[in-house]
């Protein structure tokens, strides 16, 4: 069944302090919007807390990660026939009120609208080792799509249904964010950025140690390198 | 009264313990077929290791055969190289099949997810 209406997809992993609050949130900035809130394998009361506020909820019986669960919610988009995708994490840190810009982008042609950090708007510092590895992965993103991408590792973004069918499909593996901008561009998808501001998050801690970073940051270019290598 | 035999024409007593232990694993591998612990292309896989040890302990001067075939000049070194070799292949082989597999239970556990969804009215 087609809906006119478009979906939000709120990413949760042990969010139970917060995902209630955030849910609210997105029901106020998008009245005329469904929220899907994935828990991805919580340990705590995620779920409950979730639909106590108004969502539907998808549980993932097992923790699959971050790509795994934004593929959840692009799945339940594709198969309930939504018109637009909004895809947020569940902690509070993409702020909603920037979420109808973002449908505003893709209503307006782009199956792909990345919200950025880096113009305009002016959004809480990340540490400098993130900061450098997000220039770094702007600069590898941006040579390949052939367009300026400012913040490939937003995951403050919204999906046409064509997006939105694609992506369910055929997905990153672990961290999607800047393998699914060069997918998109292989594809011939319309990428735009839309200035957005995030939030520091309010509770629970990032899983993105420096360490962690590091090899994110070498991973994410042996992904984009082979990402390169496949068949469209 | 027959002259004793050459050290070199009779199995020594290293060969008998590798021919055991060949087929003591090939014993643990048959169970655990019989118990449905596991794959019958795994089986086959494991057997013909097994075989291999057996045919190797058996027939010694087959190292010598080997090495002279690969033009190495010490023969354990082809047989450790063979066995590392044969190792590679075979932890290749088995991240390929984690890694399918791991797709599966992605695929699996996304698709009960869908099938779940609660829905704040109906629940």
């Amino acid at each position: 069944m087609d809906q006119p209406r478009p979906l939000a997809v709120l990413l949760a992993l042990d969010e139970e302090a917060c995902i209630a609050h955030t849910v609210r949130e997105v029901k106020v900035a998008l009245p005329d919007a469904d929220v899907l809130v994935v828990d991805d394998g919580s340990s705590d009361d995620t779920a409950r807390e979730a639909l106590t506020a108004g969502a539907m909820v998808a549980r993932h019986p097992i923790n699959l990660g971050v790509s795994a669960a934004e593929a959840t919610g692009l799945s339940y988009a594709h198969r309930e026939g939504y018109s637009a995708v909004v895809r947020m994490d569940g902690d509070g840190q993409h702020d909603p009120v920037f979420a109808s810009a973002l449908l505003s982008a893709v209503r307006d042609g782009a199956d792909l609208a990345v919200g950025t950090r880096f113009a305009e708007l002016r959004s809480f510092e990340s540490t400098a080792l993130r900061r450098a590895g997000n220039a770094f992965l702007s600069s590898v993103v941006s040579a390949l799509c052939g367009q300026k991408v400012t913040d490939p590792t937003s995951g403050f973004r919204a999906f046409s249904a064509r997006g939105a069918a694609f992506f369910a499909g055929v997905h990153p593996h672990d961290y999607p964010e800047p393998e699914s901008l060069l997918m998109a561009h292989r594809q011939g998808f319309r990428i735009r950025e839309v200035p957005v501001r995030m939030r520091a998050r309010t509770t629970g801690k990032s899983s993105l140690t420096p360490g962690r970073s590091a090899y994110y940051m070498v991973k994410t270019s042996l992904a984009l390198t082979l990402e390169l290598l496949r068949a469209r | 009264m027959a002259p004793p035999r050459k050290e070199t024409e009779r199995m020594s007593r290293s060969s008998w313990i590798i021919l055991a232990a060949a087929v003591l694993f090939a014993v643990e591998i048959v169970t655990s077929a019989r118990a449905n612990r596991t794959h019958e292309k795994h089986i086959l896989g494991w057997l013909g290791v097994c075989g291999a040890i057996a045919a190797l302990a058996i027939w010694r001067p087959g190292i010598d055969v080997l090495a002279n075939a690969m033009g190495v000049y010490y023969p354990p070194s082809a047989l450790f190289f063979l066995c590392c070799a044969a190792l590679l292949v075979m932890v290749y082989r088995l991240s390929l099949g984690l890694a399918q597999e791991r797709e599966k239970v992605r695929k699996l556990a996304q698709e009960i997810a869908l099938l779940s969804v609660s829905r704040p009215d109906r629940d």
